[in-house]
């Protein structure tokens, strides 16, 4: 890894930081909210912080929140005509300095898809830009990978650093912090922040290279394996058990689709987006009544499609997905996405 | 351009005429509050726009008026759902919200010197007449024009006036089809596929731009091909659920293609290297 | 065939034994048999579409079996099908036969004598369940393996509240019956304890206690989905644009406002299988909410859902004078 600067951040010290860096910024960092539940919260005094437990959500929120206002309407009366209306306009794009504490590799790979679709291309997402652009992030290294991980597959690792402006190892009593832009080193100069013992740095280096291996998929040319892969049967086998829900795309760190719909309160009202799923019937329904999805099989080989060969031709073979394997936790009927694509790359 | 800031905003435009086409269809004339930016109004033929009914929401819509004609923009509505059936409920000097243009257009400049065959079906027309006014703006730049069009029935069909005006023209060919009989309908019977394969036009320098229901289309694509089109030689334009229109949110793709960005005009030849998910 | 004296481990390999010979013979006649087999960890069971001899190999029974297989069922309608159920599936067979949903001669059902499966909720709570090892089953213990080691925790700590308090372990209704059979063995009171814990606050606190569980809600709609008895899912309320019934934005008003609107639509209807919960990717109590109407359906009613493949529930139908319902003296 190329670091700027390594320092330590003793455990003990992280809500005293968090609470201190509240003042100036917006911060999101991984909260217990139940006995089994984990999510990205803003941080407030008090909050239990958990680091080494995956996130039940990623933190994707952050740069792309589950409802958004676009624009705000107001109609009025106009007084000369009363037949007539005017109608008032108002939009904002706010973004707070924001600091991303404690996502995982997996989580800063899946906000480079954000990236990549919302604020790189011909069409750009002012608001996604504007958090982006405004968020610090501290990505916090695995050196535990779950049963359900296979970042390794899809181009990712559990000590990658690329989108990070701070990287954190565990080890003994905190964690080794070393910059990898100029942010991530402003962020060091924190009293937090103290010399790096030598047996620290070595520490962190040898907790890094143990990192367990994840079993690999053979995912070489899935690209045009999956193109040529449109057999209705082989769909319809894969998705038999979906019940069509949303939970794997809202849990993943790379799903990016959303609604906008109007929400009207009297003569005013809101146009705002919210998340969606490609999962759902309602998805891709046409108000005449067509459906060009119309069954689960069509709808599960567009997102595998997606993820692992559309998203990819038109995005320099980057994945549509990062590996953290929440859709196979998250998932009602324990689909593995894993297991499909074995199945893929073996079929025919 | 759609605004070039923020291209979720829609620009606000007065509805000057509404014109009730058949039972389900209307078409409005909208011009943008801002003078100076309905001056400046550029897009090709083809290109969409989102209608916007603040509180009901946006749906997309063929610009179908043609870009040589641009006092007003128009866009013609089939009922159908929530957005449109508010769309129907306005009269003139209501405000909607306007973003565009949006989307592909189609390659004219390809088509120069050649012999142009529109089938339309229903509210497929509507694409088809901003194509066909603009080479009729430009017609030394074309060959032969014809249009097939067919609709349910005679009171379906829109552009009750111009399909007068251009029966009487002698410059393009005009056959009306409607998909069984009717009193006072002397004119063909047929769906329109089967209408296409009796006439049986030769695929020779020739160009077919088809617009329709999903069915439709599926079966005037079949016929072209039994008459011997090449793929190249077929356009079509492609309808599906729309939310962003900037190619962001994700559910209008067929494969790796957004209907909303790199459609809705495909060739057949581009649509055979996609995803068979008409 | 004294279930007492058989172990625990026996009488599920009997099980799975006959399970697996009942499908030998009838496969043949159907589209598929739906039953579970190893997901993707030791810890967890999927749902599995017996279509060849080959599979029948695949299939498990264990208290991992969670999935209420049977809300595949209502989209199946028109194809034969085979399907494996637990005392508390074959009630959303019941109801599902009741409304007309799905039709019993389209379905040849293996029942299977349950004596209850896991909340996997409350394994998580104690167990960290990021790579499990192994996992088997005791006479009345569940033993998980991870590389922290070996845990043993008595089955009757982890069974979901619906198995604690099960009246039905014996399937209503089937065509074989996987293992012997037995009458309830849990107090029927068990199953209202966390209802009535809840009833005990006064509305505002309840209210409070909602939005704080609701918070965490992502508005997936997998407990929808999941539901045997959400047969309406392509075409909700909660999504529907024309007419305008809700809003999509996902404050923990419109959450809240979707899971009273969910367990209406339910009322009277509702077995209780719990897959609204255990479907739930954020783990919030929400079967309590259903329950609660359950509650108050067979207090007012005495009728409880999915027992009578004859019964009309109540909320489809009226009497002119209700047993319970005595308005000229209220």
């Amino acid at each position: 890894m190329v670091s700027l600067k390594v320092l330590f951040l003793a455990e003990e010290k992280i809500p005293v930081l968090l609470k201190r860096l509240s003042k100036t910024s917006q911060v999101f960092a991984p909260v217990q909210v139940s006995d089994t539940v984990v999510v990205f919260q803003e941080f407030s005094n008090g909050a239990q912080v958990v680091f080494d437990k995956q996130a039940s959500m990623p933190p994707k929120g952050v740069i792309f929140p589950q409802t958004e206002q676009f624009l705000s309407y107001t109609y009025a009366k106009d007084p000369e005509n009363l037949t007539r209306s005017t109608v008032q306009l108002d939009h904002q794009v706010e973004a707070k300095p924001t600091l991303l504490f404690g996502a995982r590799p997996c989580d800063v790979q899946g906000l480079a898809v954000f990236d990549a679709v919302f604020t790189q291309g011909q069409w750009q997402d002012p608001s996604v830009k504007a958090r982006t652009d405004a968020t610090t992030i501290v990505t916090l290294l695995c050196v535990k990978p779950e049963g359900t991980c296979f970042c390794t597959s899809v181009g990712g690792s559990p000590t990658a650093t690329e989108g990070a402006d701070l990287a954190l190892t565990p080890v003994s009593g905190g964690y080794v912090a070393e910059a990898i832009t100029e942010k991530g080193k402003t962020m060091l100069q924190d009293e937090a922040f103290t010399p790096a013992k030598d047996k620290q740095v070595k520490e962190a280096e040898r907790v890094r290279a143990a990192v367990k291996k994840q079993d690999t998929l053979p995912l070489k040319q899935i690209e045009q394996k999956l193109i040529k892969l449109f057999s209705t049967e082989f769909w319809e086998q894969m998705s038999a058990p979906c019940i069509s829900c949303g939970a794997c795309t809202y849990v993943c760190p790379a799903c990016y689709c959303f609604n906008i719909t109007d929400e009207p309160a009297g003569m005013g009202g809101e146009r705002i987006r919210t998340w969606d799923s490609c999962m759902f019937y309602q998805y891709t329904l046409e108000a005449s009544g067509h459906n060009p999805r119309p069954t689960k099989a069509e709808r599960y080989r567009n997102r595998i499609g997606h993820k692992f060969s559309y998203h990819p031709t038109n995005y320099k073979g980057q994945f549509g997905c990062s590996g953290c394997g929440r859709c196979i936790k998250a998932c009602p009927v324990s689909l593995d996405i894993r297991q499909v694509l074995r199945e893929a790359t073996t079929h025919g | 351009m759609a605004n070039a800031i923020n291209a979720f905003l829609p620009e606000i435009g007065t509805i000057i005429k509404v014109i009730d086409e058949t039972p389900t269809i209307k078409s409005l004339q909208v011009v943008l509050d801002d003078q100076g930016r309905m001056r400046s109004f550029r897009f090709e033929p083809g290109q969409v726009a989102q209608l916007s009914i603040f509180g009901a929401g946006e749906a997309t819509f063929v610009i179908n008026s043609p870009p040589t004609r641009v006092e007003y923009l128009q866009f013609s509505v089939m009922k159908a759902g929530e957005v449109t059936e508010r769309i129907h409920q306005c009269k003139e000097g209501d405000l909607v919200g306007v973003r565009g243009p949006l989307g592909n257009w189609f390659p004219y400049e390809d088509m120069k010197g050649k012999d142009i065959y529109f089938i339309g079906g229903g509210i497929g027309m509507a694409p088809l007449r901003t194509l066909l006014l603009f080479m009729l703006d430009n017609r030394k730049d074309y060959g032969a024009i014809t249009l097939l069009y067919g609709a349910r029935s005679p009171q379906d069909l829109c552009y009750q006036e111009e399909l007068k005006e251009w029966e009487a023209r002698d410059d393009m060919e005009l056959i009306l089809t409607v998909d069984r009989e009717f009193p006072a309908w002397d004119k063909r019977v047929g769906l329109v596929p089967n209408v296409l394969k009796e006439l049986a036009p030769s695929p020779k320098g020739k160009i077919a731009i088809t617009c329709g229901p999903p069915i439709m289309i599926r079966f005037t694509l079949q016929a072209l091909a039994e008459l011997g089109y090449k793929d190249e030689q077929v356009i079509t334009t492609l309808e599906r659920r729309m939310k962003c229109g900037i190619g962001l949110c994700g559910r209008c793709n067929i494969g790796t293609r957004y209907v909303c960005v790199d459609g809705p005009v495909f060739s057949l030849a581009q649509l055979k290297k996609l995803p068979p998910e008409l | 065939m004294d279930h007492v004296a058989r172990s625990v481990k026996e009488q599920a390999v009997a099980v799975l034994a006959n399970i697996k010979e009942a499908i030998t013979r009838e496969l043949e006649g159907l589209a598929f048999v739906i039953g579970w087999e190893e997901g993707y960890d030791p810890l967890h069971a999927a749902p599995f579409f017996v279509r060849s001899l080959a599979d029948i190999e695949r299939l498990i029974w264990n208290p991992l079996c969670v999935h209420n297989l049977t809300s595949y069922l209502p989209k199946l309608k028109g194809r034969k099908v085979g399907i494996i159920c637990k005392g508390c599936d074959s009630r959303s067979i019941v109801q599902l036969l009741q409304e007309g949903l799905i039709k019993r001669e389209e379905l040849v059902i293996i029942g299977i004598p349950c004596r209850g499966v896991v909340d996997m909720a409350r394994i998580k709570a104690r167990v960290d369940c990021s790579q499990i090892t192994d996992v088997s089953f005791t006479e009345k213990a569940i033993a998980i393996k991870t590389p922290d080691g070996r845990q043993e925790i008595p089955l009757d700590e982890v069974l979901a509240t619906k198995c604690l308090s099960c009246q039905y372990p014996t399937p209503l209704v089937y065509d074989h019956l996987a293992g012997a059979a037995f009458s309830a063995q849990r107090p029927a009171a068990a199953l209202y304890a966390e209802v009535e814990e809840i009833e005990k606050l006064d509305l505002k606190e309840r209210l409070a206690h909602w939005e704080k569980e609701l918070d965490r809600c992502i508005r997936c709609y997998a407990c929808r989905n999941a539901c045997p008895l959400c047969v309406c899912q392509d075409q909700c309320a909660a999504e529907s644009r024309n007419p305008h019934w809700f809003s999509q934005r996902t404050g923990v008003n419109e959450k809240v406002m979707w899971q009273i609107m969910h367990a209406l639509h339910l009322a009277g209807r509702c077995t209780d299988c719990g897959e609204c919960e255990r479907a739930c990717p954020m783990d919030i109590p929400i079967q309590r909410i259903r329950r609660k109407l359950n509650k108050e359906i067979k207090e007012l009613f005495e009728y409880e859902a999915g027992i009578n493949p004859e019964d009309t529930p109540p909320l489809y139908t009226f009497k002119v004078e209700e047993p319970t319902i005595k308005e000229k003296e209220w």
